[in-house]
């Protein structure tokens, strides 16, 4: 059998893509409103949080974000001081990347009497986030998905997984948690084929680009409005020739206004030569990217720098973009951005100042040899930023 | 509430989410029952069903098998069974908005396609069956909230709530056949579907069943007990009227722990042990029981099973209609037995029930939400100081005159405006460090349920001044409501930039 074959014949029917986003969207508006008639009662703010992060995800409205942000300071005017609204607060600041804050408000909430287990579950989140710690949260993940099996752990354990480079045992931990599941949301499903898209398409030192459009498609298929996936799709079809149906994949993803899909399909039709037309994209992928910049820099700092080392052509704003977030976030991953970038950007003292940095840091772990500081690749290399 | 986010599975598809299940004589014909569940609590106003979950009633005859502490109700197949498919979104014709269909499968093998939302419902043509599926207000009552196994009377938690209703009404004679015994048990199941062509080799997983009201959020998943497991996954998952037996006397210890606990909420025993012990062993085989000989009413939801444990014969058809306060009706009973009715903040659902097809009232409309802000060079602190006081309105150009009844958080404004119109409105919170307070209207504007907050916030070296309201239009059209609220808004900020 085929991998397809066995996750296909393992699964039940997901709700329609379409269906899902109009019922969160319902249930995402009628949580705000239960927020401002009692901001207070048990569980109401939680949901409003759970429903923005929902639909920042999947629904790709970068307008989420924005809510998300008014959320936390609309909750901190209300009830400023409790364990519960710093709780929330970190995982808004974790969300937008803003991982001191959230570390900030974590210590608040573990002080202010906060569930340790709420508490320990972001700060974890945070830790991988920012490759901190990363034996003790991986030794920390095996533990909570023996104990309780739940897909979002699995899940999470997967992705560290595969950031520490073991990615045969991310690729079973990513479907055993699709074989287990036994819901009928499309989200953490199309969540799950997204992840293994980026395993096999980005994160492996030989990418297997025919399995990574197998997943992609897989989580298009589920959730047609899952704008990364088909950013993501489209850069493989572009890269093996099939620029047409790149183009198709991108087009419905235009009216999310997520900049990466303008940037993508601006290359598409510039290697179809459609110029003018592709013009017209790269500078509408220009002008929204400096505006999320300039409302979130921390959460799009590292895909900008994709953005400017790429098609944008202004390389040392990608080095100043890469080094924000390597500044953010030490990851492996922040350090060979910035590398590449750097090398890229004609910065060689930089390039071998981060070098050092990231052998220092990293040179212990597993994934560090599959790394351009020890193969010696240029070229970003990695597509767009996860 | 009834089964409303029963689990935590329960999160990952909320339209899977059964929240209450009716069984009733229908209001239109005495001939006909009505069988409903409801799905996807607090859905919004566009929420639609999966099309990934097969939606069943179950309908088993019932027998009474034992009385007083020996109670007990047995069921017996063959099942009769309603099973209701959605499709996937269609674009409907006239205006592009989608519309869904359905398709329910009745006990007699019977497919009726009906369209989502359509009031008039679809019937079959022996016209044996009729079946409405759509969006309605949600008739629970929640009036009750739990502050650490403390029960408090509360405005209804679940106001203005909307949920996906299945409505199946048929003849009573020809499908349930009462010559043969008119006492019934039902449940409604939520199941996930298989993908075509595939072989799974077992049973689809169940996602959601409920029988009577409360057996999980209440029942089983009591606030009271302290560092005891959730059992309401594991309860979800269980067969409908076949228990696990090997888990049937880990259902049975919680629920008698359970009782045990509402019995004492007010300090008093009123359940002997072996009572209490009957009790539980009743909810623990989870039917809503219905006999279609008997009147099924607004007040008779439990009475064949308290009746019963009462060692009685049981007078009334049991059952749940659209308006019966069920969750008073539970807590009077496990709390004192019946003693003493315990009656929750309120006894009104958002909507009642109507007496024609589906009888679910219509959907709730969405609050409207008016924020105006302005900005200003003065600091929070000196703009807090003209507009913070809930009493001292006089500020705003449009307010004539102010009087105010009371203090802090409760205390009431009566404005009277310039143009002659008095307004009425309650201070609800109130933070002078923080820079905000929240009120509510209690007259003078053609709103509901309307919530306004005041705040000043840093912004530079000035200030930023939102004013925020949310509210149901009550009167005139949505625009004209929110142009009122917001003319209001915008003329008192305003003023604020010319006094500072």
């Amino acid at each position: 059998m085929t991998e397809a074959a066995v996750l296909d014949s393992e699964w039940f029917q997901t709700t329609d893509g379409e269906i899902a986003i109009v019922n969160l969207n319902s249930a995402r508006l009628r949580s705000w409103s239960r927020f401002y008639q009692d901001p207070q009662r048990s569980g109401v703010a939680e949901t409003v949080l759970e429903h923005e992060q929902l639909t920042a995800q999947f629904a790709s409205e970068l307008s989420a974000l924005g809510r998300l942000e008014a959320f936390g300071e609309q909750l901190g005017r209300l009830d400023a001081s409790s364990p519960r609204t710093m709780v929330i607060k970190a995982q808004i600041a974790s969300a937008l990347h803003r991982f001191s804050d959230a570390r900030r408000y974590l210590a608040q909430a573990s002080l202010g009497g906060a569930p340790p287990a709420d508490v320990k579950r972001i700060l974890l989140n945070v830790d991988q986030a920012c490759g901190s710690h990363l034996e003790e949260v991986l030794d920390e993940r095996r533990k909570i998905v023996a104990k309780s099996g739940r897909f979002e752990d699995r899940v999470a354990l997967g992705a560290l997984l595969a950031d520490v480079g073991e990615f045969n045992e991310a690729d079973e931990t990513y479907r055993q948690a699709l074989r287990e599941y036994q819901d009928v949301s499309p989200f953490p499903v199309a969540w799950v084929c997204f992840q293994l898209g980026m395993l096999w398409g980005e994160l492996v030192p030989e990418p297997q680009l025919p399995r990574a459009e197998h997943w992609y498609r897989k989580a298009i298929a589920g959730l047609p409005c899952y704008v990364r996936a088909r950013v993501h799709l489209a850069e493989i079809l572009s890269a093996t020739g099939r620029t047409s149906e790149a183009e198709a994949t991108l087009r419905p993803a235009l009216a999310s206004g997520d900049p990466e899909v303008s940037w993508r399909l601006a290359d598409v039709l510039h290697a179809e030569g459609g110029v003018a037309e592709a013009a017209s994209h790269l500078e509408a992928a220009r002008s929204r990217f400096e505006a999320l910049l300039d409302k979130h820099l921390l959460a799009f700092a590292d895909h900008g720098a994709e953005f400017y080392i790429g098609s944008g052509s202004d390389p040392l704003r990608a080095l100043e973009l890469a080094q924000i977030n390597l500044g953010n976030r030490p990851t492996l991953r922040a350090f060979e951005q910035t590398y590449t970038i750097a090398l890229e950007a004609g910065e060689t003292d930089a390039a071998n100042e981060i070098s050092a940095k990231a052998t220092k840091r990293w040179g212990n772990v597993f994934s560090f040899q599959f790394s351009p500081f020890v193969q010696g690749s240029l070229g970003t290399g990695k597509g767009a930023a996860a | 509430m009834s089964d409303h986010i029963d689990g935590p599975r329960q999160i990952g598809d909320p339209s899977a989410d059964l929240t209450d299940l009716f069984a009733f004589t229908s209001p239109e014909n005495p001939s006909r029952t009505v069988l409903a569940a409801n799905v996807f609590p607090t859905c919004g106003v566009d929420a639609i069903f999966s099309n990934a979950i097969n939606h069943s009633i179950v309908v088993r005859r019932a027998k009474l098998a034992g009385v007083g502490d020996a109670t007990k109700f047995e069921t017996a197949d063959p099942e009769i069974r309603f099973s209701c498919r959605f499709d996937g979104l269609e674009r409907g014709a006239a205006d592009g908005k989608p519309v869904q269909r359905g398709t329910c499968t009745m006990p007699d093998g019977q497919t009726l396609r009906f369209l989502v939302g359509d009031e008039k419902g679809a019937s079959t043509p022996d016209g044996n069956f009729r079946v409405y599926a759509g969006m309605r207000s949600d008739p629970f009552i929640l009036a009750w909230i739990n502050e650490g196994g403390v029960m408090r009377k509360f405005q209804n938690l679940l106001f203005n709530d909307n949920v996906l209703s299945i409505v199946i009404e048929f003849d009573t004679a020809r499908v349930l056949n009462p010559d043969r015994g008119s006492l019934f048990g039902v449940v409604a199941e939520t199941l996930p579907i298989p993908r075509p062509g595939t072989f799974v080799g077992h049973p689809p997983p169940r996602m959601d069943w409920v029988g009577r009201p409360e057996q999980t959020n209440v029942r089983l998943n009591n606030s009271g007990l302290k560092g005891v497991d959730d059992l309401r996954d594991l309860w979800n998952q269980q067969t409908p009227f076949a228990i696990d037996e090997k888990l049937r006397p880990v259902f049975l210890q919680r629920l008698k722990d359970s009782l045990a606990n509402y019995d004492m909420r007010d300090g008093k025993q009123d359940w002997t042990p072996s009572a209490l012990a009957a009790n539980a062993n009743m909810f623990v085989d989870d039917f809503l029981l219905f006999d279609v000989a008997k009147p099924i009413t607004d007040t008779s939801h439990l009475e064949i099973e308290k009746s019963t444990l009462n060692g009685k014969a049981y007078q009334t058809g049991g059952g749940r209609t659209v308006d019966a306060d069920v969750i008073d009706v539970l807590f009077t009973w496990i709390v004192n037995r019946d003693r003493e009715f315990l009656e929750g903040g309120t006894t009104k659902a958002t909507k009642p029930g109507t007496k024609n097809f589906p009888y679910f009232a219509t959907p709730n409309m969405d609050l409207q939400t008016v924020a105006e802000t302005v900005d200003v060079t003065a600091t929070p602190d000196k703009v807090w100081e003209l507009i913070g006081q809930f009493g001292a309105a006089y500020w705003h150009p449009l307010i004539a005159a102010i009087r105010v009844t009371g203090t802090g958080p409760g205390q009431l404004r009566t404005i009277e405006t310039v143009d002659g119109k008095q307004i009425i409105e309650r201070l609800d919170a109130v933070d002078n460090s923080g820079r905000f307070y929240r009120y509510a209207n209690v007259a003078g504007l053609p709103v509901a349920n309307y919530t306004g907050m005041l705040s000043v916030k840093p912004n530079g070296t000035g200030s930023s001044v939102e004013w925020r309201a949310q509210f149901l239009p009550n009167g005139p059209g949505t625009l004209i409501t929110k142009t009122i609220v917001s003319t209001l808004f915008k003329a008192g900020l305003d003023s604020l930039k010319s006094r500072f």
